[in-house]
């Protein structure tokens, strides 16, 4: 691995908290994260474990599970979300065995700071992954695919003429990815075609939709996910 | 059942008495007017009083509190005691000779003690084992409830999360050995035994969710099937509040024929409007999954029968309507308590 690259948006290391009973889990991650140059403050193993982390080291980003004890449902989720209206600056990452499309929805309206929900064994993803720590942590989205491929059937089930029907199989890839919260450049490596292509891609799909155009990509994928969740 | 309002109203209404008791007085004029001789009104009283009186002592042991009630038994008691008293009253009004009441007042005794003696006890023998298997039913269907969501729960905390350090594991070693230059087949094999692990995961968590869904356990009925609808597009819409969850058996039943009813739905007719309503009041939960496609479902179909067996198991009713070009309507109603 080469030196850890330091984000032009977070020019000290990203400050982290890891929330996960499971030991095994918690100290692979804590072990992946520094491997990788990202800095685990804190861990904690439940909610209110959580919300004391948090208070005390004031990170960028909670990364957590969604089952915690003692209940075992979804506490996780309730914890982040009261720990972000504690900190409203605090970016959540939410990794999770199962995705809740419910779950995204919350998670998405409790704040402007960064969001991510993914399945955990994206984790065994190294790069992506912590592309997706960073982006995050920098405020951007991340969403998981499962998720998002959830948001475009249900988008495509609206019936035929939908203006999602007008897209190319191809486009329809680079808006899942879009919506996925990844950069033009991550796009272009995930459908191996240049960044050119890439950027034709999102200039017809943002036509197509009728949505407004804008260089910023925090911005686009919140239009892309506005447009995703809207009803009917 | 007696209900309790029925307590303190006479037990025959005025529309049940009041034209016996005028035709019981217009008896009594024509005696008086035609010279008012041997009392023979007294006949046509008793007649018109006896049905009256069996109908009134039927009432009365069906508003007895229900340990006193034996039903049937207790209704066919009353109206021998109500014979009983017949006779005695024919006994004296012919003239109050021989006292022959006592026989038929025997027989109807003997009668008594026969069932007494040889069908109440299998009658009861019958009841108490109706009891029993009932309560164990229940208890076998609660424990199997609370065992699938064991499952689930096992699944999620042992084997996945184990294949998720796994697969973390040997994520960590490729980027490793990728940075130290390691051959390429070395890490293709690495690459193949990761994606292997995340294969197992993704299939272990679609077992997890056919046993037990996990928002179903975590957040309960009204939100697993919200979020069900939620899912399935815009077309389907989902109406129900819960005030409290109900117990984990009927959760379970009531989420699989929501969902097993709108995969139906949604296969048959793509696009449809499709309405799911849950409610839970006067102890029972109900589900009604209503749509707008072309109808002539067949209730003998493997899908709805296991959902029959499912909801028959807990006591309840489950009913299909699906007339041809009507639309279909499938309703469960499960007894909550």
């Amino acid at each position: 691995m080469s030196p850890a690259p330091v984000n032009p948006m977070h020019p000290e290391p990203v400050r982290v908290v890891i929330v996960e009973d499971h030991a095994l889990l918690r100290e692979g991650l804590v072990a992946l994260l520094s491997e990788n140059g990202i800095d685990v403050v804190a861990t904690a193993e439940d909610g209110p474990g959580l919300l004391r982390i948090v208070a005390g080291h004031k990170p960028d980003l909670a990364i957590c599970d969604v089952r915690l004890p003692p209940t075992f449902t979804d506490e996780g989720i309730k914890a982040a979300i009261e720990a972000r209206s504690r900190q409203p600056s605090l970016a959540l990452l939410v990794l999770s065995q199962y995705v809740e499309p419910a779950y995204s929805e919350e998670l998405l309206a409790s704040g402007e700071s960064g969001v991510g929900y993914m399945l955990k064994e994206r984790v065994s993803e190294v790069r992506t992954f912590v592309d997706a720590v960073r982006r995050v942590a920098a405020g951007g989205t991340a969403l998981d695919r499962e998720v998002v491929s959830s948001l475009v059937r249900e988008r495509h089930r609206g019936g035929q003429g939908t203006t999602i029907d007008s897209l190319t199989p191809r486009e329809r890839e680079t808006l899942e990815l879009i919506a996925q919260g990844r950069t033009n450049a991550a796009i272009a490596r995930e459908l191996v075609v240049s960044l050119g292509a890439v950027e034709k891609h999102i200039s017809n799909i943002f036509g197509k939709l009728d949505l407004p155009a804008t260089d910023d990509d925090h911005r686009r994928v919140l239009a892309v996910l506005a447009y995703l969740r809207a009803a009917g | 059942m007696p209900a309790v309002s029925d307590r303190g109203k006479p037990l025959l209404g005025r529309a049940a008495s009041g034209p016996p008791a005028a035709l019981a007085t217009l008896l009594l004029v024509i005696w008086a007017l035609t010279g008012a001789g041997y009392f023979w009104p007294m006949w046509a009283w008793f007649g018109l009083g006896l049905p009256l009186s069996l109908v009134a002592a039927s009432r009365w042991v069906r508003r007895l509190p229900e340990a006193r009630n034996r039903g049937l038994v207790t209704q066919v008691v009353a109206c021998f005691a109500v014979l009983v008293v017949a006779d005695v009253l024919i006994w004296i009004m012919s003239g109050a000779g021989y006292f022959w009441p006592v026989w038929p007042a025997l027989v109807l005794v003997m009668l008594l003690g026969l069932w007494r003696v040889f069908v109440r006890p299998r009658e009861h023998q019958l009841e108490v084992r109706v009891d029993e298997l009932t309560r164990t039913r229940a208890g076998v269907v609660d424990v199997q409830a609370a065992e699938l969501r064991r499952i689930e729960r096992d699944l999620h905390d042992g084997a996945q999360a184990r294949l998720v350090a796994l697969s973390m594991q040997i994520g960590r070693a490729e980027e490793r050995l990728a940075g130290k230059g390691a051959d390429p087949a070395d890490l293709e094999l690495l690459r193949q035994a990761r994606r292997e692990a995340t294969a197992a995961i993704s299939e272990l968590r679609d077992l997890a969710r056919g046993i037990s869904p996990p928002v179903l356990a975590d957040r309960g009925l009204q939100a697993a099937v919200q979020s069900l609808a939620d899912r399935s597009g815009p077309n389907v819409k989902f109406h129900g509040e819960l005030e409290q969850r109900p117990p984990p058996a009927l959760e379970n039943a009531a989420y699989f024929v929501a969902a097993e009813a709108l995969t139906n739905a949604i296969k048959h007719a793509p696009g449809v409007q499709v309405q799911i309503t849950i409610w839970h009041e006067h102890s029972q939960l109900g589900v009604v999954v209503a749509d707008g496609g072309p109808g002539g479902a067949d209730p003998a179909g493997s899908g709805l029968t296991g959902l029959r067996k499912r909801v028959e198991a807990l006591d309840g009713w489950f009913e299909v309507a699906s007339p041809a070009g009507g639309g279909t309507t499938i309703r469960a109603t499960l007894p909550s308590e």
